[in-house]
C-alpha cells in the first residue's frame, strides 16, 4: 500500500531529522573529539591534536608511570562488579515479589527502591559518609560496593520488572497443574524469562557504577581511589594527556560490551520499554 | 479405574468422574460460587456456560487447584482432591490464551510435564513424539510458540495437557481467540480428542453455540449458582427460568394474560394455548423461538398481526425483523428456500404446530 506525502509529512520528517542529528553530534561529537586527542604526539589537551602517536596510550600501560591509575581502575572494576552483582541478585528478588503486589505495601517497596534514581546522589553520598562517621568505620571498599549498590539498584528492577511483564500468571498456573514444583518452575520457566531482562539491568548498574563520581567522592579515600575522581585530579593539577587515552579505553571498551550485550538480550530493545 | 487416568499400551487415557459437592467460595463479601454441586461422568463434556461474573472461572479454578473453595469437596475419581496441589489432581487444563511457555519448543512444551515428574528421558522422547502426532503437529516440533498461528498453539496446549494423561480436561475459553472458521475445526478436533481417549471434559465458555456442539451437558450458570443443568436440547427446549431462555439461543418474548378458559391472550393480539395450565388473570411472558415463528397472508385467532421491517439473508437461512402492534419486535428465522407470503404486504404470525413454548411469570 502506498502512502501519500502531503508537505506538512515531508516538513515534518525533515524537522524530526535535523532535530536527531543535532541530538547526535551533541551526544557521540565530544566522545569523538576525546578520542582524536588521545592519539596526539604532544603533551596537552588541545584539539585538533597535533601529529599521531601512541605515547599516551603506552604511557597509560606502563606501570611505573601509571600505577596509581591502575589501582584505581581495578579498585572502580571491583566495586562495580561487587554492586552490580548483588543489585542484581536484590532487585532481582525485589521484582518477582513485587510482581503479585499492586498494594501500598508493595508501591512503597517499589518507590524506595526507584528512589536513588531522583534523589540527588550528592545528598546520598554526604549522608553515606555521616552515617559511617557516626558508627565509626573507615570507609573501605565494601562500603562504597555497598554504596554504589544503592544506586544502582533501581536499574536492575526496572529492567526485570520489565521482563516478568511477559510472565503471566497462567504460565505459572499451568507448570504448577503440569505436576512441576515451585522450584522447577522458577528454574524451567521463570528464570530464562527474566534472564534477559536481569542480565540487561547488570550491565546498566555495572557500567553506572563505573563512572559514578558523587558518591565515591564521598565514600573514596587515598587508599580507596577510584577511576573517575583518580582521573579528575590529573585534570585538575596537569591536564595529563593520559587522562585522554583512560577516557579512550574506557569508550572502546564500552562499546564492545554494548555490542556484546547487545548480540545477547537485545539491550536496546529493553531500555527503551 | 478409579484411581485415575490409567495409560492403555496405546497410550489412550480413561477419563474418570469429576464430581463437585456443595462448594462455595468469597472473595471478601462477595459470594463468587453460592453452593455448586454437579457431577461429570467418566467420558463426558459438560460445558460451564454462562455470561462473565457468573462464576465459571472461579469454578474451573477451584477445580483446578489454583483456588482453595471457601467450602465443600471436588472429587476426582473418587478421591478428594481439594487438599491436593494442581499438579497431583489428575486434570489437565488449556488456558485461554494457551499459556504456552515462550521461550520453549513445541516438543519441549509437550514434554514438560513428564520432565517435571521426573521421567527417563527416552519415555520424554516417545510421548512427546506421540502427542504431537495425536494434534498433528509433528512437522512443528522444534518451532516456538510465537512461531505457530493461533490454531497450532491450541493444538499444542492440548497436546501438553494430554501428554500427562489427566482424567480430566479442563478447556477455559478453548475457542475464544479463534477466528470463526478455525473455531468449527478446533471444536471438531477437540471433539475427536475426546472420543478417542474417552476424556472427562470441563468446557468453559460464554458461547452458548460452543457449549452446544461440543458437550454432553450443559450447566448455564448465574451469579455462582447453577441455574439449569441438562442435555443441551433440553436447556434449549425447555429453559426452567426466563434467564436460562435468554441466554440460550435467540428468542421472542411475547407479553399476555391467562383468559378465563385457560388459554393465552397476547398483548400482540393473538390467543394461544398454554405450554402448562395457569392460573386465569395471571401476567405472563411467552417465549417462542424465532425458527418457531410461521408466517401467513390471512388472519386467524391464534394469529397477530405484523409488518416486515427488515430481512437478512445468512445463506442457507433468513433472518426477519418484524414490527408487532404496539412496537414490538419480533424476530423469525426461515429456510430461504421456504414458501410463504411475500413479506411487503401485512402480515400474521403464528406459532408453528408442536413448537416448543415456554411461558414465564411476568415478574420472574
Amino acid at each position: 500500500m502506498r502512502r501519500i506525502h502531503a508537505p506538512a509529512d515531508a516538513l515534518y520528517a525533515a524537522v524530526v531529522g535535523l532535530l536527531g542529528l543535532i541530538a547526535l553530534a551533541i551526544l557521540v561529537g565530544p566522545v569523538l573529539v576525546v578520542l582524536a586527542v588521545s592519539f596526539t604526539s604532544e603533551p596537552s589537551l588541545r584539539f585538533p591534536p597535533q601529529g599521531f602517536s601512541l605515547r599516551w596510550y603506552a604511557a597509560l600501560i606502563d606501570p611505573a608511570q601509571s600505577g596509581h591509575i591502575h589501582e584505581a581502575a581495578l579498585n572502580s572494576v571491583t566495586v562495580a562488579l561487587r554492586a552490580a552483582g548483588v543489585a542484581t541478585l536484590v532487585s532481582g528478588a525485589a521484582a518477582l515479589w513485587l510482581r503479585t503486589r499492586s498494594g501500598p505495601a508493595g508501591r512503597a517497596v517499589d518507590l524506595a527502591f526507584m528512589s536513588p534514581l531522583v534523589l540527588p546522589m550528592l545528598s546520598f553520598g554526604l549522608a553515606a559518609l555521616i552515617l559511617l562517621t557516626t558508627i565509626r568505620v573507615r570507609p573501605t571498599l565494601f562500603w562504597l560496593s555497598a554504596g554504589h549498590l544503592v544506586v544502582v539498584a533501581p536499574y536492575v528492577l526496572r529492567t526485570t520488572a520489565a521482563s516478568l511483564s511477559q510472565l503471566g500468571q497462567p504460565l505459572l498456573d499451568s507448570s504448577a497443574s503440569l505436576g512441576a514444583s515451585r522450584l522447577y518452575t522458577f528454574r524451567r520457566i521463570t528464570l530464562p524469562i527474566i534472564a534477559p531482562g536481569l542480565a540487561a539491568g547488570a550491565f546498566l548498574a555495572f557500567m553506572a557504577s563505573m563512572d559514578n563520581v558523587p558518591v565515591s567522592l564521598f565514600l573514596s579515600s587515598a587508599r580507596t581511589d577510584m577511576l573517575p575522581i583518580r582521573l579528575w585530579g590529573m585534570i585538575e593539577s596537569s591536564l595529563d594527556v593520559r587522562v585522554a587515552a583512560a577516557s579512550g579505553v574506557l569508550v572502546v571498551s564500552t562499546t564492545l560490551l554494548l555490542l556484546a550485550m547487545n548480540r545477547l538480550v537485545n539491550l536496546s530493545r529493553r531500555i527503551s520499554r | 479405574m478409579a484411581d485415575g487416568g490409567a495409560v492403555t499400551e496405546a497410550g489412550a487415557t480413561h477419563g474418570v468422574s469429576l464430581e463437585v459437592d456443595a462448594v462455595s467460595h468469597e472473595f471478601g463479601a462477595y459470594r463468587a460460587l453460592d453452593d455448586v454441586s454437579l457431577r461429570v461422568e467418566p467420558g463426558e463434556v459438560m460445558a460451564l456456560l454462562g455470561p462473565s461474573g457468573c462464576g465459571k472461572t472461579t469454578l474451573l479454578r477451584v477445580i483446578a487447584g489454583f483456588l482453595a473453595q471457601s467450602r465443600g469437596a471436588v472429587s476426582v475419581g473418587g478421591v478428594r482432591v481439594d487438599r491436593l496441589p494442581p499438579g497431583r489432581r489428575n486434570i489437565g487444563i488449556v488456558f485461554q490464551n494457551y499459556a504456552l511457555f515462550p521461550h520453549l519448543t513445541a516438543a519441549q512444551n509437550v514434554g514438560y510435564g513428564l520432565a517435571a515428574r521426573g521421567a527417563a528421558r527416552a519415555e520424554i522422547a516417545r510421548r512427546t513424539r506421540q502427542f504431537l502426532e495425536v494434534v498433528r503437529m509433528e512437522a512443528y516440533a522444534e518451532r516456538l510458540p510465537r512461531e505457530l498461528s493461533g490454531g497450532q498453539q491450541q493444538r499444542i496446549a492440548l497436546a501438553r495437557a494430554l501428554c500427562v494423561s489427566p482424567g480430566v480436561l479442563l478447556l477455559d475459553e478453548p475457542f475464544a481467540a479463534l477466528d470463526k472458521n478455525l473455531r468449527l475445526d478446533m471444536q471438531i478436533e477437540i471433539k475427536r480428542l475426546q472420543r478417542r481417549f474417552g476424556l472427562t471434559a470441563i468446557l468453559v465458555t460464554h458461547d452458548q453455540e460452543e457449549a452446544m456442539s461440543v458437550a454432553d451437558r450443559v450447566a448455564v450458570m448465574r451469579g455462582g449458582r447453577i441455574e439449569q443443568l441438562g442435555p443441551p436440547a433440553d436447556v434449549y427446549d425447555r429453559p426452567e427460568t426466563l434467564f436460562v431462555n435468554n441466554f440460550i439461543g435467540s428468542t421472542n418474548l411475547l407479553p399476555g394474560a391467562v383468559a378465563a378458559d385457560g388459554s393465552v391472550r397476547l398483548a400482540a393480539g393473538a390467543t394461544v394455548a398454554p405450554p402448562r395450565p395457569a392460573p386465569a388473570g395471571a401476567r405472563v411472558v411467552v417465549s417462542v423461538r424465532p425458527e418457531d415463528v410461521t408466517l401467513h397472508d390471512a388472519p386467524a385467532p391464534d394469529r397477530f398481526p405484523a409488518r416486515c421491517r427488515l430481512s437478512l439473508p445468512l445463506g442457507a437461512v433468513t433472518v426477519l425483523d418484524l414490527e408487532a402492534e404496539g412496537g414490538a419486535a419480533v424476530k423469525v428465522v426461515r429456510l430461504r428456500s421456504a414458501e410463504g407470503p411475500t413479506l411487503d404486504g401485512p402480515l400474521w404470525c403464528g406459532v408453528r404446530e408442536g413448537a416448543r413454548v415456554s411461558m414465564f411469570a411476568e415478574d420472574s
